[in-house]
């Protein structure tokens, strides 16, 4: 079992960065491996249960879940259905907390997920790097031309 | 049930803000509004369930008791059992989360208590502005922020 927590500081209100993250369909428009987005049956982005299909950056596809979806706690959770990389049994947690001196957002990105033999490593840095921290750039600068 | 939440980040990993705040016996070290302390019958500061009594600059006397501490969670959990403020069942929890895109620390202190109701915003307003900024601020002069 690989564990992974990233994390990092957006200069702005949780409101502001949970309006973007909250749309379980809407990571087309910041992540820079996602291609097109869609949410399978036609069901609501934030209809906990929905199935959202990435074609990614390269042409391959990937399906995930989403868990849970709670505007109070400004967080989310997801599972992947169908990847084109082995990455088995993964759950994947997203939180906001305010950062109460300066009105920031601490933004925690975990996971858990196992893997074929030996490649433990390489998909830990896959998920680290080009997903968790390439998303915290993204909305960053996301937010910033929002701004 | 009042609440006080407030947040900071700190320039220093976890491990160094933890060595300075896991003493429970240790606010005077770092908190400009502390005076002095000391761990009631001679029991290690570490020990859940310890005392401490302690002054601060201003006079004032408080008692509390530690009910948590994880060195593996990085958080710390006590209670208050005598004060001068006008508060009943007050149990606060601070916290240190590493902000993992650089040597930074998340830190959280919070609290809950009961009070009369006119009583709540001044005592949410000084605990939060006076306690746990002043703490953190504080803090930020010692590790950078």
């Amino acid at each position: 079992m690989v564990k992974i927590v990233r994390s990092t500081i957006i200069d702005a209100p949780t409101d502001q960065v949970w309006e973007v993250l909250r749309d379980f369909n809407g990571h087309d428009s910041w992540h820079p491996a996602v291609a097109e987005s869609a949410i399978e049956r036609g069901n609501s982005s934030d209809k906990v249960g929905c199935v959202r299909r990435f074609t990614l950056q390269d042409g391959s596809e990937l399906r995930e879940q989403l868990l849970t979806m709670s505007d109070l706690e400004q967080c989310f959770s997801y599972c992947l259905l169908d990847t084109p990389v082995p990455l088995f049994n993964y759950v994947a947690h997203v939180r906001l907390i305010p950062v109460t001196d300066g009105n920031r957002t601490f933004w925690s990105w975990e996971c858990t997920f196992t893997t074929r033999k030996g490649e433990d490593a390489e998909m830990e840095k896959l998920v680290s790097e080009q997903i968790y921290d390439a998303g915290f750039e993204a909305v960053r600068a996301h937010m910033e031309r929002a701004a | 049930m009042a609440r006080v939440f407030v947040s900071t980040v700190i320039g220093a990993t976890p491990d160094k803000v933890w060595a300075r705040l896991r003493d429970f016996n240790g606010l005077p070290t770092w908190h400009p509004a502390i005076r002095e302390s000391q761990i009631e019958n001679g029991e290690p500061a570490d020990k859940v369930g310890c005392i401490r009594d302690f002054y601060l600059q201003n006079g004032d006397r408080i008692r509390e008791q530690l009910l948590g501490l994880s060195d593996y969670d990085m958080f710390c959990t006590y209670s208050i059992l005598e004060s001068p403020m006008p508060l009943e069942n007050y149990v606060s929890t601070f916290r240190l989360t590493p902000i993992t895109d650089g040597e930074r620390t998340f830190m959280e202190w919070s609290a809950e208590f009961d009070c009369a109701p006119e009583e709540e915003a001044g005592l949410v307003e000084g605990i939060g502005t006076n306690v746990f900024q002043g703490g953190f601020d504080s803090l930020k002069r010692h590790f950078g922020g």
